[in-house]
C-alpha cells in the first residue's frame, strides 16, 4: 500500500485487482494458450480452458502478496495485455486445425 | 507487507465470505452422493416386486408412444430404462418450442406415472446451481474460486502443517479447540478439497471461461464439441416422418455392437420429422472417464448413421476431471468415501466459522452478531430444512397438483422459519442445543413415519428382504438422530468467554 492512500482504499484496490484483474489475466492466458499450444485445435482449447482456474488462483494470491496494490495492478494488466496482444497478432493462426 | 500476514488476512476474510454458501454446496453435494437412494426412498409408491426382478414389462416402443401421445410434435424425447439403483423408467420430452424439459417417472410394471416428487435430484441441483438455474451456476462457480484461494492461502499460513495435524486440544479454550478441529479436517481433507473445488469448476468451464472457444473457434461452440467428442447432428427437413422403426430392435443392435453393455439415456431428436435420429448411450460406470459410445440411427430405416469414437486428448482430460468429481466410477465404496470427505469439508467450514466467532467473542469485534446469526441460520437451518423436505415428501397428498413445487416450498419454508427463529434469538444462548434437539426428533421421527404411512418401505420390511439401498436411508436417519440427541444433551449451553468481552458481544447491535 502506498503511503499517501488509506488502508481501506488499498484493500478495495487489491480486491478489485484480484477479482477483475485476475479474471482478465486468466481470460487472456486461455486465449493465448488456445492459440499457441502445440496441439490439435480442440485439445488446445480444452487444455487451456482447464488451466484457467489455476491461473486465476495464482493471480489472486499474487495480488495479496504484492508489495502494493498499484504494483499488483501493473503486473496483472501488463501480463494480460502482452498475452492478449500476442493472441491478436497471431490472427488466423489461432483457428488452425 | 509480510507474506504470511497478508495470506492470513486473505484466508480469514476470503474464507469467511463464501463459507455459508460453501456449506450449502458441500452439504447438498454430500447428500447427492446417494441421490438415487434418496430418490427411491422418496418414491414409496414404487412397487417392491419390481425391484426384486429389476425386469420391466414395459417396452421402449410403449414408452416412446406414450410420450408421443402427450407431445406429438416434441423437439426431442429422452428415455432411461430401469437400472439397479433406479428401478423405474424416466421418460421426458423437450417441447416443440424448446421450452422447459418435461419428465415423468414411470412405474416399471404398470407404466403409469409415479406420484410427483423433487426426489434426490433436489440435493444434486442445490449442489451445483442452488436450484436457481444459470445465475446459480455462476454463484456456485464464484464460491468455488473463493474456496481454491482460501485453500492455497491456508496452506501458506500453515507453517506447521504436519505437526498440527496431530494436535487436538478439545479441553483447550474455545478458539484453540475450534482451530485444531478446523486444521484437522482441513489438512486431512486437503487433497480432496483441492480436487473437488478444481474439478467442480472444470465441469462448467465452458460457461465460466469462454475465451478458448471464442479465440480458436471464433465462438462456434458446436464446432468445438463436434471436434472434441465426435457428436452427430442432423438438421430437420420439416417433412413428416416415415413410420418409425422399433426402438427395442435398434437397442438390441446397439447392445450387440457394445458387447452386451446396458444402455443409459436414449434419445429421439425431432421425432415427427423425416430427419429424426435415435441415439443410444452406453451406461459406463466403471471408469473415471465415462466414454458413452453413442450410436446414432435413422429413426425410420434403422440405418446406423454415426458411431462415437473414444474421447481423446484434451477432452479426455476434461471428462476424467468431471468424472472424478461426480464419483460414478467405483460403486458404493467410492460414493461413501465422497460422502464422508464432503461432511469433513462441512466440519472444516464450521470449525473455521467458530474460530472466527470465538476469536472475536474473546476480544470483541464488528459483525459478530451477524456471523453468529448466519451460522445458526445456515449450519442449523439447512440440515433441518432437508429433514423437513422428507416429511413433506411423505405427508403431502399424493395427488396434489405441482407436488414437487410444494415439496420445494416445504424445504425453503422450513429453512426460512429456522432462520427467522435464529435471528429473533440472536442475543440468547443455547440456540445450537435446541436445533440439535429438534434435528434429533425430526431424524428419529422419519423412520417411524415411514413405518406408519408406508409400511412396505419401512425397516421392518426392507431389512428382512435384504433391501439395503432403502434400509440404509432409514438407518442413517436413526444414526443422525441419535448423534444429534447425544450432542444436544452433552453440549454446554455456552462457551465460557471472559466477562467483559461477553458483555461487549451481547451488547452489540442491541
Amino acid at each position: 500500500m502506498s503511503q499517501n492512500s488509506s488502508p481501506a482504499w488499498g484493500t478495495a484496490s487489491r480486491v478489485s485487482a484480484a477479482v477483475l484483474g485476475g479474471y482478465g489475466l486468466s481470460y487472456a492466458s486461455t486465449a493465448f494458450l488456445s492459440t499457441f499450444l502445440p496441439m490439435a485445435r480442440a485439445d488446445r482449447v480444452a487444455v487451456a480452458s482447464l488451466l484457467c482456474f489455476a491461473v486465476y488462483t495464482a493471480a489472486v494470491i499474487y495480488v495479496f502478496a504484492a508489495r502494493s496494490a498499484a504494483r499488483a495492478w501493473i503486473v496483472l494488466l501488463g501480463m494480460g495485455i502482452l498475452l492478449g496482444l500476442a493472441t491478436w497478432l497471431a490472427g488466423d493462426y489461432a483457428v488452425r486445425p | 507487507m509480510n507474506l504470511r500476514r497478508a495470506m492470513a488476512g486473505l484466508h480469514t476474510w476470503g474464507g469467511l465470505l463464501p463459507s455459508w454458501l460453501l456449506f450449502v454446496i458441500f452439504f447438498a453435494g454430500s447428500l447427492a452422493c446417494f441421490d438415487k437412494e434418496l430418490e427411491r426412498w422418496m418414491r414409496p409408491d414404487l412397487p417392491v416386486a419390481a425391484e426384486a426382478t429389476a425386469a420391466s414389462s414395459l417396452s421402449l416402443d410403449q414408452v416412446r408412444d406414450w410420450l408421443l401421445s402427450k407431445a406429438p410434435d416434441a423437439h426431442a424425447l429422452y428415455i432411461h430404462g430401469p437400472a439397479p439403483r433406479q428401478p423405474f423408467w424416466w421418460a421426458g420430452y423437450v417441447p416443440a418450442d424448446e421450452g422447459e424439459f418435461q419428465s415423468f417417472a414411470l412405474d416399471p410394471v404398470s407404466g403409469a406415472p409415479l406420484q410427483e416428487t423433487v426426489g434426490g435430484a433436489f440435493f444434486f441441483s442445490l449442489h451445483y446451481d442452488l436450484n436457481a438455474g444459470t445465475p446459480g451456476l455462476y454463484i456456485v462457480g464464484m464460491a468455488a474460486m473463493f474456496m481454491l484461494v482460501a485453500l492455497v492461502s491456508g496452506i501458506i499460513i500453515h507453517r506447521r502443517i504436519f505437526k498440527d495435524f496431530f494436535t487436538l486440544r478439545p479441553g483447550a479454550n474455545g478458539q484453540r479447540a475450534w482451530l485444531d478441529a478446523h486444521n484437522l479436517f482441513g489438512v486431512t481433507g486437503l487433497p480432496f478439497h483441492l480436487m473437488i473445488a478444481y474439478t467442480g469448476l472444470a465441469i462448467f468451464v465452458s460457461l465460466y471461461m469462454p475465451a478458448g472457444v471464442q479465440t480458436a473457434y471464433r465462438g462456434d461452440a458446436m464446432a468445438f464439441y463436434g471436434d472434441a467428442m465426435s457428436l452427430f447432428h442432423r438438421e430437420e427437413t420439416h417433412r413428416p416422418a416415415a413410420p418409425a422403426a422399433s426402438l427395442d430392435a435398434l437397442l438390441a443392435d446397439a447392445q450387440t455392437r457394445w458387447g452386451g453393455a446396458q444402455p443409459g439415456w436414449i434419445s429421439v431428436e425431432h421425432p415427427a420429422d423425416e430427419a429424426a435420429v435415435v441415439e443410444f448411450r452406453r451406461e459406463g460406470r466403471t471408469r473415471v472417464s465415462d466414454y458413452q459410445w453413442t450410436l446414432a440411427y435413422d429413426a425410420a430405416s434403422g440405418e446406423l448413421l454415426h458411431e462415437q469414437t473414444p474421447y481423446a486428448g484434451g477432452y479426455y482430460v476434461y471428462t476424467w476431471l468431471s468424472g472424478l468429481h461426480m464419483a460414478q466410477f467405483g460403486g458404493h465404496f467410492v460414493r461413501f468415501c465422497y460422502l464422508l470427505l464432503g461432511l469433513a469439508g462441512c466440519a472444516m467450514l464450521v470449525g473455521g466459522l467458530r474460530v472466527w466467532v470465538s476469536k472475536r467473542e474473546a476480544r470483541g469485534g464488528r459483525g459478530l452478531v451477524l456471523v453468529r446469526a448466519l451460522n445458526g441460520a445456515v449450519v442449523g437451518g439447512l440440515p433441518l430444512a432437508s429433514l423437513a423436505l422428507l416429511y413433506g415428501n411423505r405427508l403431502l397428498p399424493a395427488q396434489l397438483v405441482h407436488r414437487g413445487r410444494a415439496e420445494t416450498l416445504v424445504f425453503f419454508g422450513a429453512w426460512a422459519l429456522v432462520a427467522a427463529w435464529v435471528v429473533w434469538r440472536r442475543h440468547r444462548l443455547g440456540n445450537d442445543r435446541r436445533m440439535l434437539a429438534l434435528g434429533s426428533l425430526l431424524a428419529l421421527g422419519l423412520p417411524l413415519l415411514n413405518l406408519l404411512l408406508t409400511p412396505g418401505n419401512s425397516l421392518l420390511a426392507s431389512l428382512p428382504r435384504g433391501d439395503w439401498a432403502l434400509a440404509a436411508i432409514d438407518l442413517a436417519l436413526l444414526v443422525v438422530g441419535l448423534a444429534c440427541g447425544l450432542l444436544a444433551r452433552r453440549r454446554p449451553a455456552a462457551v465460557p468467554a471472559p466477562r467483559r468481552a461477553r458483555r461487549d458481544a451481547l451488547g452489540e447491535g442491541a
